[in-house]
């Protein structure tokens, strides 16, 4: 339990660097929100005086360095309204396409690298090594370009319009693949581990099938190595979700943080800024508790 | 399976027969349907629902829905109408009316209109602590109007100088309830008033609908404003519709998308982009889809050059002749058919023969012609001193130029091509594309060579555009807010507006314009390439639709809008 | 070396060559723009004319019949032969172009942009892969070898950055540079944003491996002989982490590929006209770009083939450092 509170306050605390972090990165940038409002600087100078753009850098930063201390990230300067209620909106969206994708990936992948790991051959099986090596090398940008043109060519999928079930399909199945790819690759290597491993060796000597072993022991052997990979894994389901979410116009954090950089809403930068790194650390805590659960010493080594 | 296909080859035959049938026939017989949902695009998110404090398109899309002004300028005739006044007159020295507001209008929460509410709106426009963007429409050579009201429903206004357009200007005033908004502006807090929070539901209008809910990222809802005072040539009270959706898409290839899917009826910025014509021309062979061809676009976008900062080493970028050589470089039907796929026509000064009353046949031309740029060159010490093809100036520097453009869109692809044909005059340009806050910037701290943008036109008349045209004028691109012309062409150019916007005589005013575009087109502070040939794509379910040149291009008649399955459609 | 990472680094190798010699590889310039050919379609060469006798290659001439259904038709009567010629691989002669990939939206050769943009593109993942191994592989000798209060400070840094949510950080770094500048200035943008993120992983593994190998018995006897730090940093302990500097170059060069691709198509990093592959992708991303144009998606096809050279070249690794690949 100690060792949840104290990964809970580091992530916490890695959530408020980031938050500031890019804050300051995005208050120094060039150019800034009343800027790209064009037309009368009258109107601009107006606009930079209500947002309090007109003040020194450091009061900025201080003024709202102090309100961030009370979970209050001030508003967005193009939405006029809270940063957490915008990106709440939004990080709810690509909660929903991570956890998606997430799923979708070990139902493809670890089933694939159960059967790929515990083979030699077969058609079936080349096939699938085949896909997943090329898969592995696909980002997820281009499986999100690919997956849209394809959708605009036989429209087997919506790629606009209301959100729904539907609409998921392709920003899903895009962030997916690569990872059941990888997921593919890592259970066939556990699986292969774990079968070589010298009580399964003596089972199959026992004239225990070989299908049973598989199914029924081997892959919980494989269980350990590959829960230690979604806390990694979860890193790249985010960062592979913005390129994703852009392609395909999924409204979530992605496309929200890429807005606010360009119109230099500074605050809603730190705030998808902040949602991003809380995502990561509660990702990558669930995964170590999962494993820590299943395998005590991880507790010990950690904590 | 047979009879299923059978079925199949029926219902495409039945699709063939409705799309070689045109539509507008139905709608002559059936007439206009009352009630049903209209859903529209909307490509940016609402900042606010205040067009006092905002002017984003998404805010001028709103306020064209659901605000409502004392005249209105037809957008397809461009006669001014009467509105929420009924009637006028005007005193014999042309800058006094008085008009007679219209009885029995009402806001949407049933509160009467009154003059009081007129004098509101004016105070606030003109509010200094405020600086709406509205205000500087609303002014005649830099002084605000006198507005007074003798009584509940008479209101007079004073214009301070001679002013042709007359009460045109007033077009450009939504009228705001005092009842409401006043406690916000005495507090100082108007600026917040009408936002995205305690708008929808809340705002009292005089518009054919009211901002009922907003989702954000999602969608914006009007409902029919029950107290709406217009009624249709039947008698019968307006809007058709009950209710606007307005469908926020991030971006113009999602908004494609949705009107290609039938989830949308129609874009609120309608233009369609060349790319996406033939996708449009595909579904109304298909017969799902009305495609209207409008005419050449009003507002093409400007190459122009920073006239107000002066640059020792590279003088040559403000010499008249250097534009008038780019001007001749530049072959404007390669721009015409690779980025406007032949959707274009050439064109030479800022106002495009879509502005059919104002044109001017008679303002200078440059034909492509590299002989003669280079001539010109030449002219200016500009040729190429070490043979490598590209020219050199005095100095032996290369002549080179950057263009600051906006990234990801038509312009960039035009600055572009016009990179590659200034090369071959032997011109070395490059092309910058940034997004429009660092453009802003740029252009405000004068730290650029050119830019190459466009602004949209708000009205075809000349002198509602004397931003632009005059060098005292915050929209003078290319050296704004000058305290004296700081040219001689630029101080004949303001004479000649001056005495053009205070013409009686439209004939007068017409040759005062020409006049003005030739020594525009002489000193080319604004090159200009091509104009688009503006296309506007529908749902077929759209009837009353009057596209026009300006924005916004369809919903400028929103309470005369209906859709053909009405009130028996589905909701959507 | 396996088979396959042996064949892995001989196509790596090719492909640097390719992309280093694409100005004499490619057709025509990257910026050449034929306006009569928007969105011209691969034009495939022909052995077999139209009577049925062999030939050498040609291909036929394409005309563009409607500009707005950008509907091309080919011209059956005429041949262009193609040519071996100096300065360019293969062209044809005269003035009509051959797309052997198409052209893109204003008639650029797609295949040449391709060609260019490989420097680009693949120009800033080495360099940023290089410096940002250089600058780990430094901090961590530094943390290794010191010890200390070196090690404990630098090794927190590492740890820092290796827990920022990597495309968010990225983002902020890039947000806080002017947003676009000239190709150059992006391209050592881009490369320092990745060196930035890249260094501490290797860092860790460096510092790992200086902890093992310095009291091996080689280095405490180099040591003895009275070698300086220096010398035994690099001509011991350095050497000693090659191998998984090599390994952690597998991982970081295909991700820095696709995040500049990233970068690119959301428009924060190379910008249309220069001819990176991310820029370029966002042709064939928009409306429908790549399914009218589908020829505009092999700047994505050139993408995943270099990632999987990548990944051939990458040496069979423990199965749990894979993932990292992800950074």
């Amino acid at each position: 339990m100690r060792f949840v509170l104290r990964r809970l306050f580091a992530a916490l605390l890695l959530v408020f660097v980031v938050a500031s972090g890019s804050l300051l990165l995005a208050q120094i940038a060039p150019g800034d929100y009343a800027a790209q409002m064009g037309g009368n600087p009258a109107v601009q100078a107006a606009e930079r005086h209500r947002l309090g753009l007109d003040r020194p850098l450091v009061e900025q930063y201080t003024t709202w360095l102090r309100r961030s201390l009370t979970l209050d990230l001030g508003d967005s300067f193009q939405y006029r309204r809270p940063v957490l209620d915008v990106v709440g909106e939004r990080a709810r969206n690509t909660a929903i396409l991570a956890l998606v994708s997430l799923v979708l990936a070990t139902t493809i992948g670890i089933p694939c690298g159960i059967l790929t790991g515990s083979r030699r051959g077969g058609l079936l099986v080349r096939l699938i090594r085949a896909a997943s090596l090329m898969l592995v090398s696909v980002p997820p940008l281009i499986t999100s370009i690919l997956l849209v043109t394809v959708a605009v060519r036989t429209g087997f999928a919506p790629i606009s319009g209301r959100l729904s079930g539907a609409r998921l399909i392709v920003p899903a199945l895009a962030l997916a693949l690569p990872l059941a790819a990888t997921l593919e690759r890592l259970q066939a290597q556990a699986i292969r581990d774990a079968l070589h491993r010298p009580n399964m060796l003596s089972a199959l000597a026992r004239g225990i099938p070989r299908r049973r072993l598989v199914w029924h022991h081997a892959w919980r052997l494989s269980l350990g190595p590959i829960l230690a990979i979604y806390g990694v894994m979860i890193g790249s389901l985010f960062s592979g979700s913005f390129a994703v979410e852009i392609v395909t116009s999924w409204p979530g954090l992605g496309d929200l943080m890429r807005q606010a950089l360009t119109v230099r809403d500074t605050h809603l930068v730190a705030g998808c800024a902040a949602a991003g790194a809380l995502f990561l650390g509660v990702g990558v805590l669930a995964a170590d508790v999962a494993h820590a659960a299943l395998d005590p010493r991880v507790e010990s080594e950690t904590a | 399976m047979p009879r299923a296909l059978a079925c199949a080859l029926l219902l495409t035959l039945g699709t063939a027969c409705r799309s070689s049938a045109p539509s507008s026939d139905d709608a002559k017989t059936t007439g206009p349907v009352r009630g049903g949902t209209l859903v529209a695009s909307l490509r940016s998110e609402p900042r606010s629902f205040n067009r006092y404090v905002d002017n984003s398109a998404a805010a001028d899309t709103t306020d064209a829905l659901t605000q409502a002004r004392l005249v209105r300028i037809n957008r397809r005739t461009d006669e001014l109408e009467p509105w929420l006044a009924e009637r006028w007159t005007s005193a014999p020295d042309g800058r006094t009316f008085t008009l007679t507001l219209r009885p029995g209008v009402a806001f949407s929460d049933g509160t009467p209109l009154s003059s009081a509410d007129v004098l509101f709106s004016f105070a606030v426009v003109y509010d200094p602590k405020l600086q709406s963007p509205l205000a500087s429409g609303l002014r005649v050579q830099g002084k605000p109007l006198q507005v007074s009201a003798p009584d509940a429903s008479t209101v007079v206004v004073t214009l301070p100088a001679a002013f042709s357009p007359g009460l045109r200007l007033l077009d450009n005033l939504p009228i705001i309830p005092r009842h409401q908004l006043e406690p916000a502006f005495k507090a100082g807090t108007f600026g917040d008033a009408w936002g995205l929070t305690n708008g929808p539901g809340r705002m009292a209008g005089l518009g054919p609908f009211v901002v009922s809910d907003y989702v954000p990222g999602q969608r914006v809802t009007l409902t029919r404003n029950p107290h709406y005072w217009r009624k249709d040539a039947s008698g019968a009270p307006l809007p058709y519709l009950d209710r606007v959706v307005l469908e926020i898409a991030s971006g113009q290839d999602a908004e494609v998308q949705r009107l290609e899917a039938g989830s949308i009826d129609l874009m609120s910025q309608a233009d369609l982009r060349p790319q996406d014509y033939a996708t449009m021309k595909r579904l109304r062979d298909r017969g799902a889809v009305t495609l209207t061809d409008v005419g050449t676009g009003v507002d093409p976008n400007v190459l122009w050059f920073n006239l107000a900062t002066t640059q020792p080493s590279r003088g040559y970028l403000q010499k008249q002749e250097f534009r008038q050589a780019i001007a001749y470089a530049v072959d404007r039907d390669a721009i015409v058919n690779s980025v406007y796929l032949g959707a274009a026509v050439p064109v030479y000064g800022p106002v495009t023969p879509g502005n059919r009353l104002w044109y001017s046949e008679n303002a200078p031309k440059y034909p492509h012609d590299v002989a003669r740029a280079r001539t010109l060159l030449a002219g200016i010490g500009l040729i190429d001193r070490n043979g490598d093809g590209m020219l050199d100036d005095q100095s032996g520097a290369p002549v080179r130029f950057s263009i600051l453009t906006q990234g990801g869109n038509i312009r960039a692809q035009t600055a572009t091509v016009i990179q590659e044909q200034l090369r071959q005059a032997g011109i070395a340009v490059d092309v910058v594309p940034l997004d429009f806050p660092s453009i802003a910037q740029r252009w405000m701290s004068g730290s650029y060579d050119s830019i190459y943008y466009g602004f949209q036109a708000s009205a075809m008349d000349p002198a509602m555009n004397l931003d632009f045209w005059l060098s005292s004028g915050s929209a003078h691109v290319w050296h704004p807010e000058q305290g004296s012309p700081a040219t001689a062409w630029e101080r004949r150019i303001d004479e000649l507006m001056q005495q053009q916007i205070a013409a009686p005589r439209i004939d007068d005013r017409k040759r005062l314009f020409a006049e003005v575009q030739k020594i525009f087109g002489e000193n080319l502070p604004g090159l200009y390439f091509v104009a688009p040939k503006v296309s506007i794509a529908t749902h077929l379910r759209v009837g009353g639709a009057e596209p026009v040149l300006l924005d916004p291009k369809i919903l400028w008649n929103p309470d005369t809008l209906y859709v053909k399955d009405g009130a028996s459609a589905p909701q959507r | 070396m396996t088979r396959r990472t042996r064949t892995g680094v001989i196509l790596a190798i090719g492909l640097a060559a390719c992309a280093l010699a694409a100005p004499w590889l490619a057709p025509y310039d990257p910026g050449r723009q034929f306006s009569a050919y928007p969105f011209a379609p691969p034009m495939r060469p022909h052995v077999i004319d139209a009577g049925g006798s062999w030939r050498a290659p040609f291909v036929y001439p394409m005309r563009l019949v409607d500009p707005l259904e950008r509907r091309y038709e080919e011209d059956r009567t005429r041949m262009i032969p193609l040519r071996w010629v100096s300065g360019a691989l293969v062209r044809v002669d005269g003035a009509e172009p051959w797309f052997a990939l198409g052209s893109d939206a204003l008639g650029r050769d797609v295949l040449s942009r391709v060609a260019a943009g490989a420097r680009l593109s693949l120009g800033v993942a080495l360099l940023g892969t290089v410096i940002a191994l250089a600058v780990g592989a430094a901090a961590g000798a530094v943390a290794g070898y010191a010890g200390g209060w070196a090690d404990a400070a630098l090794m927190r840094v590492a740890d820092l950055v290796l827990v920022l949510p990597g495309i968010y950080v990225v983002l902020a770094l890039r947000g806080a540079l002017p947003l676009v500048l000239s190709p150059v200035q992006v391209f050592a943008a881009l490369v320092l944003v990745f060196s930035l993120v890249g260094w501490p992983a290797a860092a860790r593994g460096v510092r790992g491996i200086f902890i093992v190998e310095r009291s091996e018995e080689y280095a405490e006897a180099a040591r003895a002989v009275g070698a300086g730090p220096m010398r035994v940093i690099g001509r011991h302990l350095l050497p000693a982490s090659l191998g998984f500097l090599y390994v952690q170059a597998t991982v970081l060069l295909p991700a820095f590929v696709m995040a500049e691709a990233t970068l690119s198509y959301v428009g924060l990093g190379f910008a249309p006209p220069a001819p990176s592959w991310g820029a370029m992708l966002q042709d064939a991303g928009s409306a429908r770009g790549g399914a009218d144009a589908p020829w505009l998606l092999t700047p994505a096809i050139a993408i995943v083939m270099s990632v999987l050279v990548v990944q051939l070249a990458a040496p069979a690794r423990d199965p749990l450092l894979w993932p990292a690949d992800n950074s």
